[in-house]
C-alpha cells in the first residue's frame, strides 16, 4: 500500500525578487513500512521533499496541524527541543496538542523505548547531541505516527552516535513504521532499503538494496 | 427672637423642625490631653436633621437645655483625641472647656466622610450663657415637612427673616442672612466629585493605553524571539488556535502581574495617606473590594486586548519558515 505519493510536484521558494526552484516536476512513491533515504548535495532540494512529504495541498492549516500531530513524527538535524523544559515535558508536548490523558506515563514509556528514561528530568541543554536526538525521536514516536520524517538526523552527531541512532531507526522500521531519512552521507543511506538521489530539484537515480 | 418666629406654624407652615446652633472652636482637655474640637451648642431636635447615633450613654435632652446643664456628648474622633482608643468609657468623666468642667453623658458613633467626627455637643443654652455669651445663634437648621416643600420652606423662612430684620425689599436692600438648602450643598458636592472622577478616569484611561501599547510591544518582541519555538510547536501539531491562546494567556499573565503590583502600591499609598493629617482634615482610606476586582479585571482585559495582535501574528506564522528562523 502506498504511504506517500508525490505526483508532478513543483515547488518554488519565493524570496521576493528571486524565485528559486526547490522541486522541479517530481514524482515519487513510498510504500507503507518502507525505509527510504533521500540523498543529494546541499541545496539540491532534499529537505523540501521531506517537509512536503505528504500530499496536503488541499488541506487547511488546522487539518495540517492534526496530520503533523497524529500521523507524522519529525526528527531534525538540530533536534528542535524546547530548551527550557525537561526531556519528559518535551516528549509530552504533542500529547497536550492532541488532548490525550496519561501524558506522564506515556512520555516515560516513549523515553524508555529509545533508552533514555534516566534523563527524563534533565533539560535539553544538559544533554549530549545523541541524547537530545533520542529525546526528539521519543517525541516523534509519542502519538504512534504512520511516518517518521527525519531531516539529516545524524548531521550534528559523531560516527558512533550516528550508528546507534540509525540502529534505533532500523528497530522502529522493523515495528512497521514508514521512515524517510534525508541525508548526504552514503553510509547513513546504506541503512535504508531504497535510496533516491536528487540534484537541482530532480530525481536523478534510484537505488534498491 | 428669630428661632421663636420660625417655630410659629402660622408663619412658616412648610417647616417642621427648627434647630438653632452656635458653634465655636476651642481647646478641650481631659487630664493632660488637649484637643482642638468644634464645640457646638445645639437643641436636641438636631437629631431630626443630622443623624447622630449614640454609641455609649445618652444624647442631650430638653431637660439639659432648660437647666443649662454642664453636660456634653463627644464625637467619635473627640473621644479618641481625649481618651485614647480602647480606654475606659468616657461617659461619667469630666472634661474642661474654657476653664469649666463638663460631664460627658454620651458618645457618638463614627460619621466618617466630610462631616467629620471632631466635635463636642452641649446644650445651646449652656453654650450661650457660659462660653460665647449673648443669645445669638449662627445657624438655624430647618427641615421641610416633605421634600417637595423645600422651596416653599425657603421662601417662607426668607420672608419671615426679612420682615424681622426689617430689610426693605422695595429699596432693594440685600439680605443680612443666607439660606443654603442641603440639596444645593449636595449638588455642588456631587458636581465636584464628578469632575474629580472624570479627571481621574481620564488619567487612568491614558495610563491604560500607554501600558497596553507597552505590553503589545513586549509581546511582539517575544513573538519574534520565539519564532523557532512557535515553529517547533507547530511541527508537532499545535494549531493556530493553540499558539494564539498561549500568547494571549502570557499577555494576560503579564498585565495581571502589573495589576497586582499596582494594587499593592495603591493599598500602600492609601494607608500612608491615612497617616497624614492635612490641617483639620483626616482622611480615612477604605479599600473597596469591588474596586479591587474591577481593577484586576481591567488589568487582564488590557493584557488580552493588547496581546491580541501579537498572538494573531504568532498563530499565523508558517511552521517551515519559523523552523528555519535563527
Amino acid at each position: 500500500m502506498t504511504m506517500i505519493e508525490l505526483t508532478n510536484l513543483t515547488k518554488f521558494y519565493d524570496t521576493g525578487e528571486l524565485k528559486v526552484t526547490g522541486l522541479d516536476d517530481i514524482s515519487f512513491k513510498c510504500d507503507e513500512g518502507e525505509m527510504v533515504s533521500i540523498m543529494g548535495h546541499s541545496g539540491s532540494g532534499k529537505s523540501t521533499y521531506h517537509l512536503d512529504g505528504v500530499d496536503v495541498a488541499s488541506l487547511n492549516d488546522d487539518q495540517l496541524a492534526k496530520i503533523r500531530n497524529a500521523k507524522l513524527g519529525f526528527v531534525f538535524q538540530s533536534y528542535n527541543l524546547l530548551p527550557k523544559i525537561s526531556a519528559l515535558q518535551n516528549v509530552a508536548l504533542p500529547l497536550i496538542y492532541s488532548g490525550e490523558n496519561h501524558r506522564q506515563q506515556r512520555s516515560m514509556a516513549a523515553l524508555e523505548s529509545v533508552g533514555i528514561a534516566v534523563r527524563a528530568k534533565h533539560l535539553p541543554t544538559e544533554m549530549s547531541g545523541g541524547e537530545k536526538q533520542r529525546v526528539a525521536i521519543a517525541r516523534a514516536l509519542i502519538n504512534n505516527p504512520k511516518v517518521i520524517l527525519a531531516d539529516e538526523p545524524t548531521g550534528n552527531l559523531d560516527t558512533a552516535t550516528s550508528r546507534s541512532i540509525m540502529s534505533l531507526f532500523t528497530e522502529l522500521h522493523k515495528k512497521g513504521i514508514t521512515i524517510v531519512i534525508v541525508t548526504h552521507e552514503e553510509d547513513i543511506a546504506s541503512y535504508t532499503q531504497r535510496t533516491i538521489y536528487v540534484r537541482d530539484g530532480k530525481i536523478i537515480e534510484e537505488k534498491k538494496r | 427672637m428669630d428661632v421663636t418666629a420660625l417655630q410659629d406654624k402660622k408663619l412658616v407652615p412648610a417647616v417642621s423642625v427648627v434647630s438653632p446652633t452656635r458653634t465655636s472652636r476651642g481647646t478641650v482637655s481631659y487630664g493632660n490631653n488637649n484637643a482642638n474640637e468644634q464645640t457646638m451648642g445645639i437643641m436636641p431636635v438636631i437629631t431630626q436633621i443630622r443623624n447622630y447615633k449614640i454609641d455609649q450613654g445618652r444624647f442631650l435632652t430638653d431637660q439639659d437645655v432648660t437647666n443649662r446643664a454642664n453636660v456634653v456628648v463627644l464625637g467619635y474622633q473627640a473621644v479618641i483625641d481625649l481618651f485614647g482608643t480602647g480606654a475606659q468609657s468616657p461617659v461619667g468623666n469630666y472634661i474642661r472647656i474654657s476653664g469649666m468642667k463638663f460631664q460627658v453623658v454620651g458618645t457618638c458613633q463614627k460619621f466618617g466622610g466630610f462631616a467629620g467626627d471632631s466635635y463636642v455637643l452641649m446644650p445651646l443654652t449652656t453654650m450661650q450663657s457660659k462660653i460665647t455669651g449673648g443669645d445669638v445663634v449662627q445657624q438655624i437648621g430647618v427641615k421641610a415637612v416633605t421634600p417637595d416643600q423645600v422651596d416653599a420652606a425657603i421662601a417662607q423662612v426668607t420672608a419671615v427673616l426679612r420682615a424681622r430684620h426689617v430689610i426693605r425689599t422695595a429699596a432693594g436692600a440685600a439680605d443680612d442672612f443666607s439660606i443654603t438648602g442641603m440639596r444645593e450643598t449636595l449638588n455642588s458636592m456631587q458636581a465636584t466629585l464628578a469632575a474629580f472622577s472624570l479627571f481621574m478616569g481620564a488619567v487612568g484611561a491614558i495610563s491604560l493605553i500607554v501600558g497596553g501599547i507597552g505590553i503589545m510591544n513586549i509581546m511582539l518582541v517575544s513573538v519574534t524571539e520565539r519564532t523557532r519555538e512557535i515553529g517547533i510547536r507547530k511541527a508537532i501539531g499545535a494549531r493556530r488556535r493553540d499558539i494564539l491562546i498561549q500568547f494571549l494567556i502570557e499577555a494576560a499573565a503579564l498585565s495581571l502581574t502589573g495589576g497586582l503590583i499596582g494594587l499593592g502600591l495603591a493599598v500602600g499609598v492609601a494607608h500612608a495617606m491615612g497617616q497624614i493629617t492635612l490641617g483639620q482634615t483626616q482622611v480615612t482610606p477604605e479599600i473597596s473590594y469591588s474596586i479591587v476586582f474591577i481593577a484586576l479585571g481591567v488589568s487582564i482585559g488590557t493584557g488580552l486586548l493588547s496581546g491580541t495582535y501579537p498572538a494573531f501574528r504568532a498563530g499565523g506564522l508558517d511552521p517551515i519558515e519559523s523552523l528555519r528562523h535563527e
